[in-house]
This record gives C-alpha cells, structure tokens and sequence, in this order.
C-alpha cells in the first residue's frame, strides 16, 4: 500500500489511528497496541504482496531465532556461527529475489547459455527490513543492544508500516525503548501531522508532477522524438528534483506516522542539495543508508585504519556494493563506482579545493556531477545512458532545443523554481524568521496558518489523486 | 488521545497543535466516515464513464492483487466531492502551478483540447494494417482506388506551438509506406476555428464553406468535385459541450451544434447495421433523438456505429466510395454523399474486418478512403484488423 493514496489516507490511516488510541492500555502495556501496529502492518504489506509477507515473517522469525540463540550462547565459540548462518540466510533471500536474474542474464552473455530466467517479482522493501534485521542481528552480537524475546514486539519492530516498505533504516538500536515504552502527545501527534503532511505534498505535488515529466522527456528522448540539449537538461532537472521530493517526501511521511504512534524514527535527508562536495551529499542524503554501509560495511573492512591502498579498496567496495543494493544492474554498479571515484578524489584532491573555492562554484560543482550520476542511476542499459550523454552535450539530432522542450521548459518553470527553492532550508528558515520578528501577531498568525496550510495540503492532495494516476514511487524497486 | 493526561505534569497545549489536531481529524476522519455511509455515483457524467464497482473479496482476487488494485480505482471513483477535487486539481495545475496542460489537456483562447505526439512505433503499426487492409481488397476486387487522409489534432492549430501532432513528424514515418494508396494532406484545409472549442471534433459548418476547406481538398483528390452540391443551409441543433470541459473539471462555454443540409442531403437514404440482429435499419442523416444523449455529437449518423450506408437517390453517378473511418467521418461524409451513388462508413473499432464481407459488398472501381484522426493513429490495436 501506498502512503500516498485514497486507500492508505481514508480508509487505512483513520482506521489504525481511532482502533490505536482507543485501544486501553492495562498499567501502562503496550502490548495490545504493539499488537494492533502488528496486524496494520501485515494488512499494510499484504495490500501489495499478498504472498511474500510469509518471506517477511520468515526473515524476521529468522532473526528473533538467531537473536535468542546469539544471546545464550554468549562468549562461546558458536555465537560466531551462529551469527554467520544468521547473515547467509538473510543475505540470500535478498540475493535471491533481488539479484538471481542478473547473474543469469551475465552467465548467459559469458557463456552464451540459454538459463532461464525466474522473473520473480521483488518483494516491497526487501532492501530495508533485510538491513533492519541484520542491524538487530549484528549489534546484539556486539553487545550493542539487549537480546528481544518476545516475537510479537522484535515483528513489530521489522514489519512496522511507516517504514517498512522504503525507510528510513531505523536500527534495532534505535527503537529499542520505544517498542516497549514511549509516550503519546498531543504534541508529538501533532508533530507528526505536520512532517506526515509536508511529506504528503513533496511526494503528489512536486515528486508526481515531476516524473510526468521525465516520463515525457524519456519518451521524446529515447523515443525518437526531440533529442536536444534542453530535452536532455529538463530530465536531469526534473528527475534530480522528482527522486528528491519522492524519497525525502516517503521519508517525511514516515517519521510522520512514527511520531503520531510514539515512536522518533532518525532523519534521512538534510537538504542534500545544498552540499558543495559529494562528500557532504553523502552525509545529507538517505542518512541512514550511507551511515548502514559505513558502520556494518565499511567499519568491518577496515575503514582507514589500514593502508592506503586498502583504504582506497574499502571505499571503492563500500560504493560498489551501495549502488549494487540500488538495483540489480550494471548501471548501478557503475554509478556506484562513479560515487567512489569521486569521493577518492574528493578526500585526496578536490576537499581543500573545495573549500576555499566560493560556495557558489562548490555548489555548481556538486549539482552538476550529482545531475550526471543520475543518468547512470535513471537509465535503463548503459546504451540508453550513452545517448543521454550524448544529447546532453550536443550530439543530439535536435540540436540546441525544438518545440516540445522550449514548451515543457515553459510549463514547468514556476514548479521548477519552487521545487529549487524547497530543496534549500529557506523556506524553513523563513518560516523561523517570521515566527521570531513578528512577536505575539506572527505566532497567532502561525496558529491560524499551519492548520490552515496543512488542510490546503491535504485537500490538494486529495484532488491529486482522485484525479490522477500517476503515483510511482521510485524506491519502491530498491 | 488517552495519554495525554497520562503526562506526569502535562503541559497546556497551544491553540495552534489542538487546530492542528482538528483539522487533520476532520479531514481524514470525516472523509472517511463520509465516504462510507454517502450514496456512490451511478455514471460519472463529465467524464463520462461508469465509476469503478467494488471489487469482489474472494481468494482468487486477493492473491492476485486485482481486489487491492480495484479497490484503489473503486476509492478514487467514489470520493465524496469528487467533481469539486477534480476542479480543485486543475486550477491548482493551471493557476497555481502555472503549467500549460494538466495530463496533456490544455485549454486555450481557440478552447481546449489535448496534447499527443505520435507515436512512432503505433504509427507503423497503423500503416501495417492498412497495408494488410489494401492488399487483401485489392487481390479480391477489380478497379479499387486506394487514398489515405489523416485528420490533424486540433492542437496543432494553436498558436502556442504545442507538442503534439505533428505533419512533418507523421510523413516522415509514413514515407515508403502506404504506397497503394494516394495521400491527400489535409494539413492546410483546416485552421483552429474549424474545431469545437470544447471537443476534439471538427464544426461541420464550416467544413464546406469555402475553397480549400477539407470538403474542397477531399472531393479534389477523390475526383469527385464536380459531382458535389454544395448549396448548403446551416440549421441549429443548440448547444454542445464536448468531452473537454469534463476531462478538463473546469468550466467552459458550450459551443453551438450546427448541422448542414440541401437538397441532396434531404432525399438521402441512410441504414445502419445492427449489430445485434446483423440487419441494416433505416435512419435520419442527422438523428436529433440521438443528439439528445450523453454526446450530442451522436447527432450525426447516430454516433458510434460499425457500418452506415448512405445511399443518394439524385446521383448522377454509379460510383462509389467506401471509407474506413473514426467519429470525425460522421459528420463529413453526408457532405460527400452528392458525389457518390452510395457512400458506406466502416467503422473497425466496433466491426471486425474478417467478417465485414457479410454485411458490405466492395463494388468494383470503387473510391476507398481510410479518413482517421491522428488519435487512431496513435491508438491502432483498437481497430479490429490482424
């Protein structure tokens, strides 16, 4: 099920909301309403993946199992194994769902082989709750965190509708207390109203209307239609923007929900595109991600404690191994790559430059080469990437622009320059600025905005999508 | 919210978070419940379509998704205000956003309408099928001549320069194609005032009115100009409001429904297929009870009809002409019936070519006609041709 749809908003949500606060709470237990997010949960997934909720329940009966075993048998040689089998069994439902189709499409160009392919489908947000259950899994061998006995509350934790299917990656660790004691407020709900619906509009408004555009602007451009530069710059903008508001829009509604039932789940996004290195990029985008592969991955090889030449190895694998979790092709590997060359050159070259250079030419600098990574992340074959360079830099058959380009250019303008300006902190900013210069008649006219404004949203959104069909969800597919 | 009280020293909230609360209450919770218990629609009448039913709950359905699929499609459908949101999304489009079409529907000072590109590999596909279509008439009927005209999309007309139908695009594709028939490019024979502001259909007034118009360049081409009457008397069959206004939610003046006649027109005898009894029916030419239904375009020839025969007891001819068309036809082809001893339409999208000998007999050296919008083009596996 989608947060962003008639189904989840007006029948789902208030359902779970009314059944969550009218449930009773004998001497302060959460069990009956850790049990209730349980079953949303299940209905949640089920919505889209009927069946593969059974490989959900089983990956996390996995690791309560492995959990239970690693804590009895503590300080003895077999935790290591059983630490081991717990991964391989995790890793290889991901590796089977996600990835058996690659290797036997590259087995088959290697060795001119006719496998045949499984052509299953991918179960929703395998990606994440395999990288929750390995977070439990791992920092409980650690000793990070105490052992879960109880099932209902360790599934509760993995199948968690606000973010199973795409995140953010809440580690065991930090829902550890929540799961078993958090409060309720009205403050906290109302908190989560409003991250929920500023979510709601980044994702319909400003993410659904942008992919139509790089729907469109693929169609011409792969679809022998206008392949010219500014075709080529529009889909870089619009899908730069479009996986910006989808994504952190997903990851807003998520902390959203999470705090209208207790819990504070991390942050994900911290206006990336304000960074001036990739670098910085890394540490304001899908925090959570990049700071999973540096702690579980990168930290386990090494990190840079060791030479320089397997220091350069471990960031090289760390970013192979990150765009090769975004999908099962080589596009991603190579993007992937792209992101570890970078960031070599960054740490060992470009940083101090960087730096000192006005912020203005370090923040051009990080959104053309984040732009251009997107074509490899975007494209469908490494042939496909290769005619969007090349339209890019002028060696389209339409030249500079045509007719459709200078018309979508015209239709988008105003969005684009809003959509720009909400990818920085001003609006944020502006909203502070307001609340602390105008005194007592700037707070109430914020008390009768934000409800205001958040109806508006919600409306506007309604519309959107009694209106319209056009609701991907880019992260879906990871 | 019983734990709010449950905070050891609670503090008071702020007008602002219980707003907050109510507002988001009153609409997710309200939407809800008055979702519930409203009655559903039982046409959706600007869109004109039957809303999504709920779908059955069994097994089957669940484990294949179509019940979760349909249920979304039912939800949407069935919104309470649903014609007020969808007004709501198009000015949010057009005035708040400020973009030029809302899903391709773009509305403008020579009215609304809808942008499509062609689309290259359903444009071949198209030409594939007449293709097929032409070899199989000709091996099986003498003196047959083939032409071919595609109806340009209004939008092509609008001054804005929109991307949508595009002639050089289209002939470009075609070249080397179709090459049993004679194209006849009506690209200039058309100007924006020629269509209905708020449908994608041309104004049959004003196709004959003047030289150079498509009445003029179709007859020219098909060699029949000569035969045609053109004394034409413009009646009123009063107001029109196209699909656009619907597709678009937002308000716009109806256009006026004019129908031409003459003399000829007046005598010509009309039948339409049945295609329930295989029986041909005789009808008016202009069907003012037809043009009372949900699209009064059906005024002409009764609409959507698999095949109709016009046949012209004034002829001056033995000829005929046969044209395999889309809706644009029913409006244009009484204006060509003087030419012709008999004029007959075939529809392919509600007729399937393999058992259109039963119900038409190609007399030889005959005129055919393919005549499609550009839409057809775009869309070709509607017609019911391998």
């Amino acid at each position: 099920m989608l947060f962003s749809s008639i189904t989840f908003l007006y029948w789902f949500l208030p359902l779970v909301v009314a059944l969550y606060f009218i449930i009773p709470r004998p001497r302060g237990s959460l069990l009956w309403r850790n049990l209730l997010l349980f079953v949303a949960s299940i209905v949640f997934y089920a919505w889209g993946e009927p069946l593969y909720v059974l490989v959900m329940i089983a990956q996390s009966l996995v690791g309560w199992a492995s959990g239970l075993l690693i804590d009895r048998y503590r300080g003895k040689p077999v935790v290591r194994a059983i630490l081991v089998i717990s991964l391989v069994i995790e890793l290889s439902s991901l590796l089977f769902f996600k990835y058996t189709d690659f290797f036997i499409n590259n087995l088959n160009t290697l060795f001119h082989s006719q496998l045949g392919l499984l052509a299953l489908a991918l179960p929703l947000g395998i990606s994440f709750y395999t990288f929750q259950i390995l977070s439990y899994t791992i920092d409980l061998y650690r000793g990070k965190v105490s052992v879960q006995k109880n099932p209902l509350v360790f599934a509760t934790y993995v199948t968690l509708f606000a973010q199973l299917i795409a995140g953010p990656i809440v580690r065991y660790s930090m829902v550890e207390e929540q799961l078993t004691s958090r409060t309720h407020s009205l403050a906290g709900f109302v908190k989560g109203v409003r991250r929920f619906a500023l979510g709601l509009g980044k994702k319909v408004l400003l993410a659904n209307t942008f992919g139509q555009l790089v729907v469109l602007t693929q169609a011409e451009l792969h679809g022998g239609g206008e392949q010219s530069v500014l075709f080529a710059l529009l889909f870089l903008v619009g899908f730069s923007l479009q996986i910006y508001f989808d994504f952190s829009g997903y990851s807003d509604m998520a902390i959203g929900l999470g705090h209208m039932f207790g819990f504070t789940f991390p942050e994900n996004f911290n206006y990336p595109y304000i960074s001036r290195s990739l670098t910085e990029f890394w540490r304001r985008w899908h925090m959570t991600m990049s700071f999973w592969f540096r702690d579980y991955v990168y930290i386990s090889l090494g990190g840079n404690r060791v030479g320089k030449f397997r220091h350069l190895l471990n960031i090289l694998i760390v970013w192979m191994v990150t765009g090769f979790w975004h999908g099962a092709g080589w596009n991603f590997i190579l993007w992937g790559l792209y992101m570890a060359i970078f960031l070599i050159l960054e740490k060992y070259f470009l940083q101090r430059l960087l730096e000192k250079i006005p912020r203005f030419f370090s923040h051009i600098y990080l959104v053309i080469f984040i732009m251009l990574s997107w074509i490899l992340f975007e494209s469908s074959s490494l042939a496909q990437a290769q005619e969007l360079f090349l339209t890019l830099f002028g060696f389209g058959s339409s030249g500079l622009a045509g007719i459709a380009s200078l018309y979508y250019l015209k239709s988008y303008i105003v969005l684009i320059v809003v959509a720009v300006i909400g990818c920085t902190p001003l609006p944020a900013r502006a909203i502070g600025w307001f609340r602390d210069k105008t005194g007592l008649l700037g707070k109430r006219t914020l008390t009768i905005l934000e409800p205001l404004f958040i109806a508006a949203i919600l409306l506007v959104v309604t519309s959107f999508l009694v209106d319209g069909s056009f609701n991907p969800f880019i992260y879906f597919r990871f | 919210m019983d734990d709010i009280n449950d905070q050891p020293k609670p503090e008071k909230q702020p007008l602002q978070a219980w707003l907050t609360f109510a507002v988001f209450i009153l609409i997710i919770g309200g939407f809800f419940l008055v979702n519930l218990v409203a009655p559903k629609p039982e046409i959706l009448i600007s869109e004109r379509r039957l809303p999504a039913k709920l779908p059955s709950f069994d097994a089957d359905s669940v484990l294949s998704t179509e019940f979760m699929e349909g249920f979304e499609d039912y939800a949407a459908d069935n919104f309470i205000f649903r014609e007020a949101l969808r007004t709501l999304r198009a000015i949010t489009v057009f005035n708040v956003f400020q973009m030029g079409d809302k899903d391709g529907l773009y509305q403008g000072a020579v009215g609304a309408g809808k942008i499509e590109p062609i689309k290259t590999e359903s444009v071949l596909a198209w030409a594939a099928k007449m293709e097929r279509l032409q070899a199989d008439l000709a091996s099986q009927h003498d003196g047959l001549k083939f032409f071919y005209a595609v109806i340009p999309d209004k939008s092509l007309y609008d001054a804005r320069s929109l991307p949508g139908y595009d002639p050089v695009v289209l002939a470009s594709l075609l070249e080397g194609r179709l090459k049993a028939y004679t194209s006849i490019d009506l690209t200039g024979a058309l100007q924006a005032s020629d269509f209905y502001r708020t449908d994608l259909h041309w104004d049959q007034a004003l196709l004959g009115q003047r030289s150079g118009d498509v009445l003029d360049v179709l007859a020219r081409a098909l060699g029949c100009q000569s035969r045609l009457t053109y004394d034409f008397v413009v009646r009123d069959a009063g107001e029109f409001t196209g699909v656009f206004p619907g597709q678009l939610a937002l308000p716009m003046a109806p256009d006026q429904l004019r129908y031409l006649t003459n003399p000829v027109l007046d005598k010509v005898v009309v039948s339409y297929l049945d295609p329930r009894t295989g029986e041909f029916v005789k009808g008016p030419v202009y069907d003012l009870e037809a043009a009372d239904g949900r699209d009064r375009y059906d005024l002409f020839l009764r609409g959507p009809q698999p095949v109709v025969v016009i046949e012209n007891p004034s002829a001056t001819t033995d000829r005929e002409l046969y044209i395999f068309r889309d809706s644009f036809t029913s409006s244009l082809a009484p204006l060509l019936a003087s030419g012709y001893a008999r004029v007959t339409l075939i529809d392919l999208r509600y007729i399937d070519y393999r058992i259109l000998p039963q119900y038409v007999d190609f007399a030889p050296n005959s005129d055919i006609l393919l005549l499609y919008g550009s839409q057809i083009l775009n869309n070709p596996t509607i017609l019911l041709i391998q």
